[in-house]
């Protein structure tokens, strides 16, 4: 071999040596780009041999070109192979300074009461079904809430429902149940409405608070039937409560309904069975039911109160405690946290 | 009402089990409260034979006795000085719980050995007798358990009576309702009354002044009574029934309203002058003294038994002290009247007199059977006194009972059940009830209904009789179809559904809802400085911290407040939706009553310091909150803030303004009063009326703009003025002189220099934009510089 072509495939080699020995000495892009410069540009060591080519004979320039190629490329897998290790480990600390378990910065998170949810979920089965809301005075004269509901001064009804007074005509509503009378006041059947609010009565314990929410419902129509009441009880109570749970209407007496019944439920906590783990059962007393409504066919003097002909219309009314649900639903135990209002309370219903 | 269940069987041969007896009952509309047995706490009681008793050798009172226990002998110490030896005594063995808890140990009484203790009536709880040990029947087996041998009654069924049914305040009304829920035979008490010469009704003569309020009154003469021990078996049954024996008089009309509802009254005959009964009513401040020695004023209203001078009894509410049956008594006038309800009702609640007697009147009693129950009531007087019935009755009926008959339609019956039943159940239904029946118009019947079930007044009583037997959990469930018109169909937002908007917007800004009672204290409106005037109070509060309406949405969120700091919680950001109470002479029921929002801030802004850090809130929060809502959420008008002075309860005050209205405030609690709740930060308060919004939205309709199609151009100014000139202030002024191409402006910071108290400098960025064309910059450098100018004139600020 000519002695020329051997020193300049030597220095080739000695070049492409020099390189795999810079190994590691770039440890950043900028550094790499500086050893690119030095092997690969235009001033840089692979030019300043190729600049011995021009002495070679003719004969030799192929073999020395093809090995002039291969070192170029070897170089510039070589200086690309570390870019992408320098590439990978600048990913790799940023990813390990990157703290995933910081607090996240969270909006202010609202809720609604629970009662306002229980409520609101009651409403929305009976608006499904077609009724309508009506709403009315807290404060209420006596002819609203007792009077036209078939109550007459002295009569003993009166006595179920400890009453809270401004005067002696006017009563804070011990019911939603004078909104039927509002209600129908207001329009020819057929009617069908449904009215929550707040509730007042004379009354303060471990299960009663002076304040509470129930629900009115009202139906009236040519031939509605017990059979219609119970089919639209059944049906929310489902909705809440779960499609097995058991309804069971108990005869009853309310001054404006006739017949009248209270609605139990099978036992939300025991299922019915009245012992829980061999004890007995403490929401439903053993009995396997609570009482959760109260309901009946719309008395004729109630409807001749408004005008109405009993002859002719007939209808239903229903009126339920709605803490009385929030509670079974969602097993808070004591009826005074509902208005204490205390936010880690709060914050638990959304 | 408490229904023993051996004196039930008295009546009515029921041998089955008795919570199916209960539960019967309680689909029947009898509601089953609960099952007690009333001699729980003596049940493990046995008979004792003393066999000897001998003196305690170390103590004088003592006596050490054998006592035959059955089982066993026991060696009994007893200290009661009527022990003897032969006695059948009730004895508590070693290991006895005592009714007042205490257990019965075996120990050593100046050295003797008792295992056991013999009692007197007092120790268990069955009498106030404490003389000595209780001596029993010597036919009684030693061993034997004491409620045994003594037919004590176990099972008291506690029933909830509802206000229709008086005829089920007795057994006897219980009775007619077992033996129809079980179709069993119903057996009356036999009457055995021995009459013995005389003519009651000419030793007393019965006026009645008005019919209406007393139909019947009936009176019975026993005369020569002796103050007797009361049988075991009378006063056990009133026992197990909740009523203490009081005299041997008195027990038997206890006993006779226990059993079949009617009560009755027994005065000393001795102590009635004139020879007569006068019922009438009594007169405006009159005095008189109940037999619980309490002097009451009377009214007109009040209905009195007089005798020929004064009055002796409140008629169906309770006796008199100058006629009252007392231990020395030998005759005695029986009374059994029906009063008017409604009468006797007014009476025993404005005395707060509620007796067994005046809420069985109250609610009805039976005029037919009220002389059987006298007389009945005269037989077990005369049996347990040794006395003699004297013969016939002193009587006035003004008002005899008439049988009341009703129509009753099967197929209309049918039809508001939702049922399909044969005629025949419904005949058979009231034929048990003991009603009468005529179906000779077969589409009409007659029905009349029996003295005892005053609750069957209508033929839609008859119904419910039917519905009820059959049982109403029986009737199928249909969904009914609810008819609408077309109008109601197209009817605006309800006040429900724009509320519960509202409270979503609530939730959905961050805010926990809260709802607090309605009423107040007086006092905590005078403390937030709010008017005496127009507030609505209630007569007869719980307590003088519920006493008034709120007319004000603070003092609940204000106590939500206080409640919440005394639970440590210290991040307090509710809202409230709820009425504002203020009388109203012209609204029918005095009261109008006004929807609002309260918001209440108080605390940190946000829960956690990091990231956020830790200021508390400010009054741009609660601004935020309500320009979020107002312009934000319901899109009405930008809302203006226009600081308010000498609010009431809050300061700075800021009245929030939509095109002129006032529609809510904003503010910071008084310090003063926020000290009150607790608090020791800031309390920001947003009151919003939201009958104001509401008409507002009701007004307000959506309309679309058009995207504008050119580019924007924007100018930032700071403006350097004294910090008495408003941001708003500011932003009019750039608004009423930009000219056509202005678009917006908005404020982007404000600076303070530091030392400095006087000025500030506030940041605006001008949007330009023409909605044809797009701006040159030398056109929206000039519009610009003539806004600056203009703005320079009409405030004092420079740039």
């Amino acid at each position: 071999m000519n002695k020329d072509l051997k020193s300049f495939l030597e220095g080739l080699d000695s070049l492409a040596h020099d390189c795999e020995s810079r190994k590691g000495q770039a440890c950043s892009l900028e550094e790499l780009d500086e050893l690119r410069i030095e092997f690969l540009g235009r001033k840089g060591k692979l030019a300043q041999s190729m600049g011995q080519l021009g002495r070679l004979d003719n004969t030799d320039k192929p073999a020395a070109g093809k090995k002039a190629n291969e070192v170029k490329q070897l170089i510039t897998e070589l200086l690309d192979s570390w870019q992408v290790e320098i590439n990978a480990a600048k990913t790799d600390m940023a990813l390990s300074t990157f703290d995933p378990s910081m607090p996240g910065r969270k909006p202010w998170v609202g809720t609604l009461h629970p009662v306002t949810l229980v409520m609101d979920e009651i409403c929305d089965v009976l608006t499904g079904l077609g009724f309508e809301y009506a709403s009315g005075p807290e404060v209420e004269n006596d002819w609203h809430n007792f009077e036209a509901l078939n109550m007459p001064p002295e009569h003993p009804a009166r006595d179920m429902q400890d009453t809270l007074y401004v005067s002696d005509k006017i009563v804070l509503r011990t019911h939603t149940s004078g909104m039927q009378i509002r209600s129908m006041l207001k329009q020819e059947p057929p009617v069908a409405v449904i009215c929550p609010g707040k509730v007042y009565r004379r009354d303060s314990d471990l299960t009663h608070t002076p304040m509470f929410h129930q629900i009115e419902g009202l139906l009236v129509d040519r031939n509605v039937s017990m059979a219609d009441l119970r089919g639209t009880l059944t049906a929310f109570v489902r909705q809440i409560f779960g499609a097995k749970t058991e309804v069971r209407f108990r005869p009853s007496f309310f001054p404006f309904t006739e017949p009248s019944a209270e609605v139990d439920i099978s036992c939300v906590l025991c299922g019915g069975k009245g012992e829980v783990a061999g004890s007995t059962c403490r929401v439903c007393k053993g009995t396997g039911w609570v009482e959760i409504l109260g309901c009946g066919m719309v008395d004729p003097n109630v409807f001749t109160a408004v005008g109405y002909d009993p002859e002719v219309y007939s209808g239903f009314a229903f009126g339920l405690g709605v803490e009385r649900v929030a509670m079974l639903k969602y097993g808070i135990g004591d009826l005074r946290m509902f208005f204490e209002n205390d936010v880690r309370f709060l914050e638990q219903f959304s | 009402m408490l229904v023993s269940l051996n004196w039930l069987r008295e009546f009515v041969p029921y041998e089955g089990d008795i919570q199916v007896l209960g539960d019967k009952l309680t689909m029947l509309g009898l509601e089953l409260e609960g099952i007690d047995d009333p001699f729980e706490n003596i049940k493990d009681l046995v008979i004792g034979h003393v066999v000897e008793c001998d003196p305690h050798p170390e103590a004088d009172k003592l006596s050490v006795c054998t006592v035959d226990v059955g089982d066993e002998m026991v060696s009994i110490v007893c200290g009661a000085p009527n022990i003897a030896k032969g006695q059948k005594v009730p004895v508590a063995k070693v290991g006895t719980i005592m009714p007042d808890g205490m257990k019965i140990k075996k120990a050593k009484l100046r050295g003797v050995q008792s295992l056991g203790m013999i009692c007197s009536e007092r120790e268990l709880g069955l009498s106030e007798d404490h003389e000595g040990i209780w001596v029993l029947d010597d036919s009684f087996q030693p061993g034997a358990k004491l409620v045994d041998v003594l037919n004590l009654e176990r099972v008291v069924f506690d029933f909830d009576i509802t206000p229709n049914r008086a005829d089920c305040l007795s057994i006897l009304g219980f009775a007619r309702e077992t033996a129809l829920a079980f179709d069993l035979p119903l057996t009356m008490p036999e009457l055995n009354l021995v009459e013995s010469g005389g003519n009651a009704a000419d030793d007393i003569r019965i006026v009645i002044d008005d019919a209406d309020l007393c139909p019947l009154y009936n009176a019975r003469i026993i005369r020569d009574v002796e103050t007797r021990k009361v049988p075991d078996w009378m006063r056990f049954k009133l026992l197990a029934q909740g009523q203490r024996s009081i005299s041997n008089i008195v027990d038997c009309t206890n006993y006779l309203m226990f059993e079949l509802g009617q009560p009755l009254h027994s005065f000393d005959l001795d102590l009635i002058e004139g020879a007569t009964i006068r019922v009438a009513p009594a007169t405006d401040g009159m005095k008189f003294t109940t037999l619980d020695d309490i002097e009451r004023t009377l009214t007109a209203n009040d209905l009195l038994i007089w005798d020929g001078k004064k009055p002796v009894a409140l008629a169906g509410v309770m006796g008199g002290a100058n006629s009252e049956m007392h231990s020395g008594s030998r005759n005695v006038l029986l009374e059994s009247a029906v009063f008017r309800p409604g009468s006797v009702r007014k009476t025993a609640r404005r005395l707060s007199l509620p007796s067994d007697a005046s809420y069985r009147f109250e609610r009805g009693v039976d005029q037919v059977m009220s002389r059987f129950c006298m007389d009945r009531a005269a037989q077990l007087m005369a049996e347990t006194s040794g006395g003699t019935v004297v013969s016939g009755v002193a009587s006035a009926e003004p008002l005899p009972w008439k049988n009341r008959t009703h129509g009753y339609r099967h197929d209309r019956c049918m039809r508001l059940l939702g049922l399909d039943l044969e005629p025949d159940f419904a005949k058979k239904v009231f034929t048990l009830e003991g009603c009468g029946v005529d179906d000779t118009d077969p589409t009409n019947w007659l029905v009349s209904s029996p003295s005892h079930r005053l609750d069957l007044e209508r033929e839609v009583d008859l119904y419910e009789e039917v519905g009820r037997v059959y049982g109403l959990d029986r009737i199928p469930t249909v969904l009914p179809r609810v008819a609408k018109s077309l109008d109601g169909a197209v009817a605006a937002e309800t006040e429900y559904g724009f509320l519960k908007r509202i409270k979503t917007w609530g939730a959905g800004a961050g805010l926990n809802e809260a709802i607090n009672y309605s009423f107040v204290g007086d006092e905590d409106l005078d403390r937030l400085n709010l008017p005496a005037e127009g507030r609505v109070f209630i007569a007869n509060p719980l307590s003088e911290e519920q006493n008034v309406m709120r007319t004000d949405i603070a003092p609940g969120l204000l106590k939500t407040l206080k409640h919440n700091l005394a639970q440590g919680n210290n991040h307090v950001r509710v809202f409230e939706v709820a009425k504002k109470f203020v009388t109203d002479s012209e609204s029918d029921t005095a009261t109008k009553e006004q929807n609002c929002l309260g918001i209440l801030l108080y605390g940190p802004r946000h829960d956690s310091d990091w990231p956020w850090g830790s200021e508390d809130v400010d009054y741009l929060d609660v601004k935020g909150l309500v320009e979020h809502l107002l312009s934000d959420t319901l899109k009405l008008s930008e809302p203006e803030f226009v600081l308010t002075r000498d609010h009431a309860y809050l300061e700075p005050c800021v009245a929030v303004k939509i095109d002129g209205d006032v529609v809510g405030i904003v503010g910071k609690v008084k310090a003063d009063i926020a000290n009150f709740y607790h608090a020791k930060k800031d309390a920001w308060l947003v009151d919003m009326d939201l009958a104001i919004v509401r008409d507002m939205l009701a007004a307000h309709t959506i309309k679309f703009e058009e995207l504008p199609k050119f580019p924007p151009s924007r100018r930032d100014v700071t403006v350097i003025g004294p910090v008495t000139v408003q941001a708003q202030d500011i932003l009019r002024a750039i608004e009423g002189t930009g000219g056509k191409i202005l678009e917006s402006v908005e404020l982007v910071a404000e600076f303070v220099p530091e030392g400095q108290d006087e000025e500030r400098n506030l940041s605006f960025r001008l949007t330009y934009r023409s909605p044809t064309k797009t701006l040159k910059d030398t056109q929206v450098d000039k519009e610009h510089k003539k806004v600056l100018a203009a703005l320079e004139k009409a405030l004092p600020v420079r740039f």
